[in-house]
């Protein structure tokens, strides 16, 4: 975790609403969404026990503090889950004729953590439980978010 | 999952519940002209008269995506008072029932579930202008599920997705193959072979599986539950009533959901922190029979992967040996599974190959069994059922069924 606070996200509903229209976007992961369109990947953590959280919720379940604000990860991770959908509903960005890899990355920010993502850059089918992996963000066209993918790391 | 035993192993409705009725809405990937409704009127009707029931008996109604409003108007019921709409799957509409049931809310349930082919299932239904319309209203499964995911994106991992990552996750610990996975889908189209209601009933080879056209790797078409249109119900009541209806009780013996605090499918932490775990825990200390007096098994294989986890989520081995567990209960003769020379397992043909309906084929094939009705599959005196619906998270759930003697 980083030793500087987040840089406060400003209150954009109105552009968050229209940047992900499928999304139920709300008041507890406005902050995530926020941070996509400023290619910041911000997930909640409890400011009073640290413990991290993911999917983003209202309080932190370890203590049932409140006070739980979205920071910034460092981006570093290794492979748990992986698979390669072959096919599925048309979106942007995705490309199921070469299959497109879908794996969850456990953040070395603290054990079980884990985010859902892409790997880019090599072939799906070389992508593995326990290769180390870092955050890169994929444009993927005019009205679409960033979209936070992950690398094999070097 | 520290609770006291004491505490887990409270089950004042043991045997005082039972399955009297069963109905169905015979499965098909190639039925027109029907709705989800009119597929669940059938199987209620069917399992009404089953019962030897009136629709005045009926004061309570147990459903989830067609409404149990909907199907009380539908059916005229005149009076329940007890109704409830649990998300799927079925274990959820079988502990309401119980619950209700034991409890005087109400006194017999009818209960159902249906599948019904959306339009992206398949071309045929695709082809089926009215499906487009069928979901027009009715919450996606992410909500269903009750998982509470907001974004449906193309990198989420939830559904199937999920299923095949932790599918591939387990082949990988433990060094497996996909035959383990094969396995599963080979037992399950076997014994629909013996099963006139099951859609799937040819052959299928492991060299036939192994060539399966990849979905979500490592899961194939042959690893997914097949969309049909149809469905099943059930009578619940009491076991006192029970005993003046015209079939053999099927009494329930302990009954139970199980979750842990995984909110969405990629934080579950292992195999062994899964919803499954808290099933087999709860289930065992509230039973007064062992795994070992299990006659049949029905484990859930809407993926095949949760089939393998459930052998050892329920104690047939330790975790990570369920591929090992049932490739040496493989009769390589009989192209099946069957534990200890003795166990069957989804005698159906399952979610795989009699055809997906979220864990109803699993119930109604045990009632069937244990009633003595399986016909040419009937396992001889079949006297406790295993029934264990749903998958890792939102939805595992544990069954033990018994006759009535
Ligand atoms: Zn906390």
């Amino acid at each position: 975790m980083s030793d500087d606070p987040a840089e406060p996200v400003a209150d954009r509903s109105a552009e968050l609403l229209s940047a992900f229209p499928g999304v139920r976007v709300d008041p507890d992961n406005a902050a995530y969404y926020s941070g996509l369109l400023e290619r910041r990947l911000l997930l909640n953590q409890c400011t009073g026990c640290e413990t991290w959280h993911h999917p983003p919720r209202p309080i932190c379940p370890a203590c049932w503090s409140t006070d739980v604000s979205a920071q910034d990860i460092q981006g570093s991770g290794t492979v748990a889950l992986v698979t390669i959908l072959r096919q599925g509903p048309r979106q942007p960005g995705v490309d199921y004729e070469g299959g497109h890899v879908l794996v969850a990355v456990e953040l070395d920010e603290q054990s079980g953590l884990r985010v859902p993502g892409t790997v880019v850059g090599v072939p799906a089918e070389e992508v593995a439980v326990g290769d180390r992996v870092q955050l890169v963000w994929t444009d993927i066209g005019d009205g679409v978010a960033p979209r936070p993918d992950f690398e094999l790391a070097q | 999952m520290s609770a006291s035993r004491d505490r887990i192993a409270r089950n004042p409705a043991r045997d005082q519940v039972a399955i009297v009725g069963i109905g169905r809405s015979p499965y098909s990937r190639d039925r027109d002209g029907c709705s989800p409704g009119s597929l669940v009127l059938e199987a209620c009707i069917d399992a009404v008269g089953d019962a030897g029931l009136a629709k005045e008996d009926i004061d309570g109604l147990i459903g989830s995506t067609v409404s149990a409003q909907w199907v009380q108007a539908a059916l005229g019921i005149p009076a329940v008072s007890y109704f409830a709409n649990p998300p799927i799957i079925i274990g959820n509409q079988l502990v309401a029932a119980v619950g209700a049931v034991h409890s005087g809310v109400c006194d017999t349930v009818l209960m159902y579930h249906h599948g019904y082919r959306l339009p992206w299932a398949s071309r045929r239904a695709a082809q089926d202008p009215m499906r487009r319309r069928s979901t027009v209203g009715v919450a996606d499964p992410r909500s269903w599920w009750g998982t509470g995911h907001n974004d449906p994106g193309s990198n989420s991992l939830f559904g199937s997705s999920a299923y095949a990552a932790w599918a591939g996750r387990y082949l990988h610990d433990y060094g497996y193959g996909r035959e383990s996975l094969g396995h599963i889908a080979l037992n399950s189209r076997t014994n629909a072979a013996s099963n006139p209601g099951a859609v799937y009933r040819e052959p299928l080879t492991m060299d036939a599986y192994l060539d399966g056209r990849m979905v979500r790797d490592p899961l194939t078409v042959y690893d997914m539950d097949i969309p049909v249109d149809g469905a099943d119900a059930f009578i619940v009541t009491t076991a006192e009533r029970a005993r003046d209806l015209p079939h053999p009780s099927v009494l329930v013996h302990a009954a139970t959901l199980g979750h842990t605090d995984y909110g969405s499918e990629e934080q579950l932490r292992d195999l062994d922190h899964s919803g499954q775990v808290v099933v087999a825990e709860r289930l065992w200390a509230r039973s007064e029979v062992e795994l070992a007096d299990v006659d049949v098994f029905y484990p859930y294989e809407g993926f095949s992967n949760i089939a393998l986890a459930w052998f050892e989520s329920v104690g047939y081995c330790g975790r990570g040996e369920g591929g090992e567990f049932v490739a040496d209960h493989w009769i390589e003769a009989e192209q099946r599974i069957v534990i200890e020379g003795r166990i069957p397992v989804n005698t159906h043909g399952g979610s795989l190959s009699e055809g997906g309906t979220q864990g109803a084929g699993h119930l109604r094939e045990a009632c069937m069994q244990l009633r003595g009705a399986a016909g040419s599959r009937q396992v001889d005196d079949a006297r406790v059922a295993l029934v264990t619906p749903g998958g890792f998270y939102f939805n595992s759930q544990g069954l033990i069924l018994r006759t009535d003697i």
